[in-house]
C-alpha cells in the first residue's frame, strides 16, 4: 500500500506546483525510497499542454513572484487545463491581495468590513458556466469551491469541495477547506467521500477538530502502521491531539521527537510552547523561543512562543505585545486572541480581555478556551451568575473536561446552589479530574452541609487519589483531609483509625499541633477504659492505600452516586 | 392590572424612549453623497439672486440633509427639486461634470469650496460652516489611493443616478432595499444555469446587495428599535429583521447595537437561546466602548456591567425563570452596592418587588422602601411605578378606595409635569381596572375611553404612535368584557379583532386578550345553555390561568349537575384562594358553593357562607359582588319562606344592579323580585292580590326584555312559565295561552334540565 501511495504522491508532485505541495513532499520523504525502475514516468503531456508550455512557465514565474495580474495576462489565451487553473487562480489571488491592500486605506470605519474581493463574482459566473458544462478538473473545482465559500454560499461550496475530492483525492487543499465547513459529526457522516488513503488523513484531522480525540488517535495509529511511521505531519498531529486531551507527558515526548527529526520546523511549535508553559519548563521554553527567532522571527507561531515565554516570566505587557504582533501577521489566528485575553486577565485589564476573547469566539465559535476565559473574567469581576453562561458554553463544547465542571461548581457554590455544585464536582471527578481539586471541593462542601459521612468518604478517595498518582502536586491539601478524617473517626469512636490519621497529621507542618492534640484526646479516652472496636483489622488509609476496608464505615463509596446527576 | 417592567426601559441606549444608536461618536467621512450636499451648498452661496421663498425652503432643507442618512442621487435631486427647480439643474450639472470629467475636477472643486464661503453668510462656527470644514479636513486627510477611490465611487454614484429603473427607491423604504437581498440572492442561484445572468448580476449588485453605510445602519436600527417598542406590527417580521441584522453584523461585527436589537427581536419570538446570546454579546461589546464613556463621570465600564446583569435578570423574568432571575438580581444588587450606584440599586429594588409579586409572595414592604428611596434620589419614574404597584396590592387587600384613588391622582399630577406618558397610560389602565373591580362599570368604561382617546406625549417618530403597551391591552380587554356583559357581541368581536391585530399571538401581552376572549365565549356558551361548547374553553382557560380555569370547571360541572365533583373542586379552590389572598375569587367560590347547597335544598346551610361572602365583599368595596351576594341571600330567604325580607333586600340592591350590573344580573334581579312579589301575593288579601300579581307580570316583562337581549333561552322559558301561571290566576286566557305556547316551544327546543324553576336564581 505504501508503495502505491508513494507513486500517487510522486505523480501529484509533478503534476502541479501549488500550495500544499510541501505537505505532499513531506509525506513522500517519510516513506522508504523507491527503487529507480519503479519511479513512475512523468505524465504525458497533451497537445494543448505542449502548446501552452512556454506561457505557463512564464506565468508560473510571475505567479511565484506574486505578480498575479501579470501571470493572468499571459495566460488569458491558453486552453489547457493547467493553464486555465493557473489563470483563474491568479485572478482570485490578485483580488484577494487587492482586498487586503484596500483594507488598510479604506474610506471609513464601516467600509473596512465592506471591502470585498471584486473578482469573486466574475470568477463565480465563469466557473459556474464551466462547471455546468463539466469542464472543470479537480484543481479548478477546488478554486470554484473557494470562491463559493468566500461568497458565503456554504452549501454549494460543500458540494463542490466534495466533487473536487472525488476528482482529485490527493489534493489536500480541498480536504482542508471541507474540514472548515463541516460543523458536526452528523454532517460529516452524511457526505459521500472518495475511498482513498487521503481520506483517512482527513477523517483523523476532522476528529481532532470535533474534539473526538480517541477516534483521531486511532486513525493516526493505523496510518502509521500502514507505512507513514516516519511522517512528521502525523507525529505533530498526534502530539496536538494529546495536547487537546491534556496528556501532557505524551505530547511533550512527541514534540521533542518531532524537533529532533525536523529541527527547523515552526509549524505547531506554538502548541509545544503551550505545553512547556503549562509545565512551567522555563529553560526549555526559552531555548525554543530563541531557536525559533533564529529560524524566522516574523511567523505567527514564533510570536506566540515568545508571548508564552514572556508570560511565563510574568512580563505580561511584553507577552501581550507579541501576541498582538502575531495577530498583525495573521488576524485570524485564533490561539493568539485567546492567549492575549489571558495576558490581559493577568494584567487585570478585564475589558481588554473580554474584547480579545470575543474576537477569538468570532473567529471560531467552538473555541472553548475563549468561552472559559470569558467566564473567568466575569468571575473575577464577582459576577458568578453571569459567568455561568460562559462556563456552560465551554462545558457544552468540552463535556468531558473537568476544569469547566469545577468552574461551574465553584460558581454554583458562590450562588449557594449546593445541589448543583455537588453534581458538578462529582461529575468533574468522574470524567477524570486533571487538577485533582474536585474531590477536595466536594468534601468541603459536604463538610459545610454537615454531611459528615459523605465528606469523610470524599476525603478518603481524595487521599487515595493523591497518593496513587505519585507525582508531587503543589500543596495538595492532604493535611486538611487527614485532620477531618481524624476528627471524624474520633467522633465515631473508631480510635485506631483516628490515631492513625492523627499520626499522619503530624507529618504536615500546618496540622501537627492538631494531630498531637487529637492523639492526646484518644489516649485519654482509652485510659478511661472505653472499649474500642478492637475487632477491626487496623484499617489503614495509607499503606496499602487501596485497602481501606473499614467495615464500620457509614457510607460506602458507591453511596456517593446519589449525588451524581 | 398593569405593570410596565419592561426591559426596554433599562436600555442604556435609550433616554426618554428615543434610541441613540450612535453612542460611539463615529467621525464623518467624505462620501459621494456628502459631495453632493457640498455642491448644493456651494451653488447656494454662489448664486446670489435667488427668490426669498426658494432660499428659505433650501435653508430648511440643509439640516436634515446634513444629518440624515446617505441618499441616492435620485432621491437627493428629487428633494432639492421640490424646493427649487433652478437649483437642481445647477447641482446636477456640476456633479455630472465632475463625474464625467477627471479626478482633477473633483480636486478643483475642493480647492474652490472654501472661497465661496469666505465672504458669505456661512460663519465658521455655524452648522454649515462646521460641516464644510469637517468635510474639507476629512478630504485633505485622504491618502492618494483613497482620493482615487472616492472619485471612483463618486462616478458610480452619479452613474447610477442616470439609470432611473435601478434607483427609484424612496427614502422611506430604506430597509426594503436590503430586504430584497435574500430573495435576490435566491434568484441568482436559480438562474445560475442560464448564462445570461452575468451582466445584470454585476450591475444590480451595487445597489441591492451593498451593505448599509454607518449612518444608514444606525438609522435602520433606531427605526426598528423604535417600532419594536411602540408598534410591533409595523416593524419588520422577526425572521427578516434577523436576516438584516446578520447582514449588518457580517460587515461590521463591532456594531454592538445590532446585537441589542437582535436580543429584542428574539425576545419577540420567545427564543431564549438567541436572546441570551445576543444580550451577553451586546454587553461584552458595550463594555469595550465603556472605557470611552469614563469621561462622562459615569464610569461607564462598571456601570454597563451592573446593567448587564440586571438585564439578564429581566430576561429570565420575562421567560418565567424566577429562580434564575433571582440569582441574577442578587448579583446585580451586590455589585451595585459595591459600586455605590444608587440609581442602579433602585432599579434592582423595583425589579425585586416585581419578582416577589410574580412569585406570589407579599412585597408591600419592599415596594414601600423602593418608593421612599426612589423619591429620595429623585427618580420619579421608579417612584411612581412603585406607587402604582402599591396601589395594585392595596386594591387587592381592600384598602379604602379613596386612599387608592388619591394616591393615583397624586402621581398623575407628577406624571403630567414630567411628561411620563407611559406612566399616565398605566395609571389610566389601573383606574379602569380598579373601577371595574369595584363594580362601577360606567366609570371603568369612561376611564378606558379616556386612555384610548388620549394623545400620547411621546414624540411621534416614523409616523407611529405608541399604542402597544400593556396598558392599552388591559383597557381594551376591559372594554371587551364590559361590552360582552351588555350583550353587545358585535362590538366585542370588533374589539377583539383589533386586539388580535395589535398584539399578535406571539407577543408578550397576547395572553391578556386570549384569556378575555375565552372568558367571554365561556360565559356566552353558559348563558345559552350550550355546555358542550363551554367545555373546550375550560381547558383553554386553565392553560392561561389555572385558578380561573378551576373556577370555570366548577361552574360547568355544577351546570351539568355533577355536584359532588363540583364541590370537590370548589373546596380546592377555596384553599388556593385563601392562600393567595385572592378575595374576588374567594367570594365567587363562596357564592358557587352556596348555589351547590341550594341544589341539595340546604338553604339554611347556605346562609352562613353567604353572610361571610357579604361581609368580605363589603369590606373590600366590591360592589358588584355585594349586590350579587345580596341577591343570593334574598333568594335563600325566599326559599326559606320569608318573601317579605327577600323583597326588601332585592329592592335595596335593584338600583345598583340596574345601574352597573350586566344584562344577566339585571334580568336575574328582576326575576327574583317578581318571584318575591308572587310569593307575597299568595298570602295577601284578594284585591291586593290581583294588583300584586299584575305588578309581578310587569316585572317579569322587564326581566324578559333583558334575557331576550342576551338570547338566554333557559331563563326565557322560566319566565314564560311563570307568566303563564300568573295569567292563569288573573284569568287572562289569551295571554296565558300565548305564554304557555312560547314556553312549550322553548321547552321542546332545550334539553330538559333536571332543574326546576325553583332551585336557582
Amino acid at each position: 500500500k505504501a508503495t502505491c501511495n508513494q507513486m500517487n504522491l510522486c505523480e501529484l508532485l509533478q503534476y502541479r506546483t501549488l500550495t500544499f505541495r510541501s505537505k505532499a513532499s513531506e509525506l513522500a520523504v517519510s516513506l522508504d525510497a523507491l527503487p529507480l525502475n519503479e519511479i513512475p514516468a512523468a505524465p504525458e503531456l497533451t497537445e494543448e499542454d505542449a502548446r501552452d508550455l512556454d506561457a505557463l512557465c512564464l506565468a508560473k514565474s510571475h505567479f511565484e513572484l506574486k505578480e498575479y495580474d501579470r501571470a493572468a495576462y499571459f495566460l488569458r489565451g491558453c486552453r489547457s487545463q493547467k493553464a486555465y487553473f493557473l489563470y483563474m487562480y491568479s485572478r482570485y489571488l490578485s483580488g484577494e491581495k487587492k482586498k487586503d491592500d484596500e483594507t488598510v486605506d479604506s474610506l471609513g470605519p464601516l467600509e473596512k468590513g465592506q471591502v470585498r474581493n471584486e473578482a469573486l463574482r466574475e470568477l463565480r459566473v465563469e466557473l459556474s458556466k464551466k462547471h455546468s458544462a463539466g469542464e472543470l478538473d479537480g484543481f479548478a473545482l477546488y478554486l470554484y469551491g473557494v470562491v463559493l465559500r468566500k461568497l458565503d454560499l456554504l452549501k454549494e461550496a460543500v458540494e463542490i469541495f466534495v466533487a473536487a475530492t472525488h476528482a482529485l483525492p490527493l489534493h489536500w487543499g480541498s480536504w482542508l477547506e471541507l474540514c472548515n465547513l463541516i460543523t458536526n459529526i452528523e454532517m460529516l457522516k452524511s457526505l459521500s467521500l472518495p475511498e482513498c488513503w487521503v481520506r483517512d488523513f482527513f477523517m483523523a484531522h476532522m476528529f481532532t477538530e470535533l474534539q473526538m480525540i480517541k477516534e483521531a488517535l486511532q486513525k493516526y495509529q493505523s496510518l502509521m502502521e500502514a507505512g507513514f511511521a516516519k511522517s512528521t505531519y502525523i507525529i505533530s498531529q498526534i502530539a496536538v491531539a494529546y495536547h487537546n486531551i491534556r496528556d501532557i507527558d505524551q505530547a511533550l515526548y512527541l514534540f521533542n521527537e518531532l524537533r529532533e527529526q525536523d529541527p527547523f520546523r515552526i509549524e505547531n511549535m506554538d502548541t509545544f510552547s503551550n505545553l512547556l508553559y503549562v509545565r512551567s519548563m522555563k529553560p526549555e521554553l526559552s531555548y525554543l523561543a530563541h531557536n525559533l527567532v533564529e529560524i524566522d522571527k516574523y511567523r505567527v507561531e514564533t510570536c506566540c512562543v515568545i508571548g508564552n515565554y514572556y508570560s511565563l516570566r510574568s512580563q505580561h505587557e511584553k507577552a501581550a505585545l507579541y501576541f498582538q504582533r502575531a495577530l498583525k501577521l495573521n488576524p485570524r489566528c485564533l490561539g493568539a486572541w485567546t492567549l492575549m485575553g489571558h495576558e490581559y486577565m493577568e494584567m487585570k485589564n478585564t475589558s481588554a480581555a473580554i474584547q480579545a476573547y470575543r474576537h477569538a469566539i468570532e473567529v471560531n465559535k467552538r473555541d472553548y478556551r475563549a468561552w472559559y476565559g470569558l467566564g473567568q473574567t466575569y468571575e473575577i469581576l464577582k459576577m458568578p451568575f453571569y459567568s455561568l453562561y460562559y462556563y456552560r458554553k465551554a462545558h457544552h463544547l468540552r463535556p468531558n473536561d473537568s476544569r469547566m465542571l469545577v468552574a461551574l461548581g465553584e460558581c454554583y457554590e458562590k450562588l449557594s446552589q449546593q445541589v448543583e455544585a455537588k453534581k458538578c464536582y462529582w461529575r468533574a471527578y468522574s470524567v477524570g479530574d486533571v487538577e485533582r481539586m474536585a474531590l477536595l471541593k466536594l468534601a468541603k462542601l459536604h463538610e459545610q452541609l454537615n454531611e459528615s459521612d459523605d465528606a469523610a468518604q470524599c476525603y478518603i478517595i481524595y487521599i487515595q487519589d493523591i497518593f496513587s498518582c505519585g507525582e508531587q502536586l503543589e500543596h495538595a491539601e492532604v493535611s486538611t483531609a487527614l485532620r477531618y478524617l481524624g476528627q471524624y473517626y474520633f467522633k465515631n469512636k473508631l480510635y485506631d483509625e483516628a490515631s492513625l490519621c492523627a499520626q499522619r497529621c503530624c507529618d504536615y507542618n500546618d496540622a501537627r499541633e492538631e494531630g498531637k492534640a487529637l492523639l492526646r484526646q484518644i489516649s485519654a479516652v482509652r485510659e478511661q477504659g472505653e472499649p474500642s472496636s478492637t475487632d477491626l483489622s487496623l484499617a489503614c488509609v495509607f499503606n496499602p492505600l487501596i485497602n481501606t476496608t473499614t467495615p464500620v464505615r457509614r457510607a460506602s463509596p458507591l453511596d456517593l452516586s446519589s449525588v451524581t446527576p | 392590572m398593569a405593570s410596565v417592567h419592561e426591559s426596554l426601559y433599562f436600555n442604556p441606549m435609550m433616554t426618554n424612549g428615543v434610541v441613540h444608536a450612535n453612542i460611539f461618536g463615529i467621525k464623518d467621512w467624505v462620501t459621494p453623497y456628502k459631495i453632493a450636499v457640498l455642491v448644493l451648498l456651494h451653488e447656494m452661496s454662489t448664486t446670489k439672486p435667488m427668490a426669498l421663498l426658494d432660499r428659505r425652503r433650501l435653508n430648511k432643507l440643509i439640516l436634515p440633509l446634513q444629518q440624515g442618512p446617505d441618499l441616492t442621487l435620485e432621491q437627493f435631486l428629487k428633494i432639492v427639486e421640490e424646493c427649487c427647480l433652478r437649483m437642481v439643474n445647477a447641482v446636477k450639472l456640476r456633479l455630472l461634470l465632475m463625474a464625467d470629467g477627471e479626478l482633477q475636477d473633483m480636486e478643483h472643486f475642493f480647492t474652490i469650496l472654501p472661497n465661496a464661503f469666505s465672504d458669505s453668510e456661512a460663519f465658521k462656527t455655524s452648522v454649515v460652516g462646521l460641516f464644510m470644514r469637517q468635510m474639507l479636513l476629512a478630504y485633505n486627510k485622504l491618502s492618494f489611493s483613497q482620493v482615487y477611490k472616492l472619485y471612483k465611487s463618486l462616478q458610480q454614484y452619479c452613474h447610477h443616478g442616470n439609470q432611473p429603473e435601478l434607483s427609484a427607491l424612496p427614502a422611506e423604504d430604506m430597509e426594503l432595499t436590503s430586504n430584497e437581498d435574500p430573495s435576490a440572492d435566491h434568484i441568482d442561484k436559480d438562474e445560475l444555469d442560464t448564462a445570461s445572468l452575468h451582466q445584470s448580476e454585476l450591475r444590480s449588485e451595487g445597489i441591492t446587495r451593498g451593505p448599509l453605510s454607518q449612518k444608514q445602519a444606525e438609522y435602520f436600527l433606531a427605526r426598528q428599535a423604535y417600532l419594536l417598542k411602540n408598534d410591533e406590527n409595523k416593524a419588520m417580521s422577526p425572521a427578516k429583521l434577523q436576516d438584516e441584522l446578520n447582514n449588518i453584523l457580517k460587515f461590521n461585527p463591532d456594531f454592538a447595537e445590532a446585537h441589542y436589537l437582535s436580543y429584542l427581536n428574539s425576545i419577540r419570538v420567545q427564543d431564549i437561546y438567541i436572546s441570551t446570546h445576543s444580550l451577553l454579546h451586546y454587553f461584552d461589546r458595550l463594555i469595550l466602548s465603556g472605557g470611552e464613556g469614563k469621561s462622562n463621570g459615569d464610569e461607564g465600564y462598571g456601570r454597563s456591567l451592573r446593567y448587564a446583569v440586571l438585564n439578564l435578570a429581566t430576561l429570565h423574568c420575562r421567560f418565567g425563570h424566577y429562580q434564575q432571575a433571582d440569582l441574577a438580581l442578587q448579583e446585580a444588587i451586590r455589585i451595585a452596592q459595591e459600586a455605590n450606584d444608587h440609581v442602579c440599586l433602585q432599579h434592582c429594588l423595583s425589579w425585586l418587588y416585581t419578582l416577589e409579586q410574580l412569585k406570589g409572595s407579599d412585597s408591600v414592604v419592599l415596594t414601600e422602601d423602593s418608593v421612599k428611596i426612589a423619591a429620595h434620589f429623585c427618580l420619579p419614574y421608579l417612584a411612581s411605578l412603585g406607587i402604582q404597584s402599591l396601589v395594585k396590592q392595596g386594591a387587592k387587600q381592600g384598602m379604602p378606595a379613596n386612599k387608592l384613588l388619591d394616591a393615583l391622582r397624586g402621581t398623575d399630577i407628577m406624571h403630567w409635569k414630567q411628561s411620563l406618558s407611559e406612566l399616565i397610560e398605566i395609571s389610566l389602565a389601573q383606574t379602569t381596572s380598579i373601577w371595574r373591580m369595584y363594580g362601577k362599570s360606567t366609570m371603568a368604561r369612561q376611564q378606558a375611553q379616556l386612555l384610548l382617546n388620549m394623545n400620547s406625549l411621546e414624540p411621534v417618530n416614523f409616523s407611529v404612535q405608541q399604542n402597544n403597551t400593556e396598558a392599552f391591552a388591559v383597557a381594551l380587554c376591559h372594554l371587551a368584557e364590559l361590552h360582552a356583559e351588555q350583550g353587545l357581541y358585535a362590538v366585542v368581536s370588533d374589539i377583539l379583532k383589533h386586539l388580535k391585530q395589535q398584539f399578535p399571538p406571539h407577543t408578550q401581552h397576547a395572553k391578556l386578550w386570549m384569556l378575555c376572549d375565552l372568558k367571554i365565549q365561556f360565559e356566552k356558551a353558559m348563558n345559552d345553555g350550550k355546555y358542550h361548547l363551554a367545555e373546550p374553553h375550560v381547558t383553554a382557560i386553565s392553560a392561561l390561568n389555572s385558578t380561573e380555569g378551576l373556577y370555570r370547571k366548577a361552574q360547568l360541572l355544577k351546570a351539568l349537575n355533577r355536584t359532588s365533583e363540583a364541590s370537590k373542586i370548589l373546596q380546592q379552590l377555596q384553599q388556593q384562594c385563601e392562600k393567595s389572598k385572592n378575595i374576588e375569587m374567594t367570594i365567587r367560590v363562596m357564592l358557587a358553593s352556596a348555589e351547590l347547597h341550594w341544589d341539595s335544598s340546604g338553604f339554611a346551610t347556605a346562609l352562613p357562607l353567604l353572610l361571610k361572602a357579604l361581609s368580605l365583599s363589603r369590606q373590600h368595596n366590591l360592589q358588584s359582588l355585594t349586590s350579587e351576594t345580596l341577591l343570593h341571600l334574598a333568594f335563600t330567604q325566599l326559599m326559606l319562606g320569608i318573601p317579605e325580607q327577600a323583597l326588601v333586600l332585592v329592592q335595596d340592591v335593584l338600583e345598583s344592579v340596574l345601574a352597573h350590573g350586566s344584562l344577566i344580573d339585571k334580568g336575574r334581579a328582576l326575576l327574583l323580585a317578581a318571584r318575591c312579589q308572587m310569593a307575597l301575593a299568595g298570602a295577601a288579601a284578594q284585591e291586593h292580590r290581583l294588583t300584586a300579581l299584575e305588578q309581578a307580570v310587569h316585572t317579569l316583562d322587564e326581566a324578559a326584555v333583558y334575557f331576550s337581549q342576551l338570547d338566554c333561552k333557559e331563563r326565557m322559558r322560566d319566565i314564560h312559565y311563570l307568566q303563564a301561571r300568573l295569567h292563569h290566576t288573573l284569568g287572562n286566557i289569551a295571554q296565558r295561552n300565548k305564554c304557555s305556547m312560547l314556553f312549550r316551544l322553548l321547552d321542546q327546543e332545550l334539553p330538559s334540565s333536571g332543574m326546576t324553576v325553583v332551585s336557582h336564581l
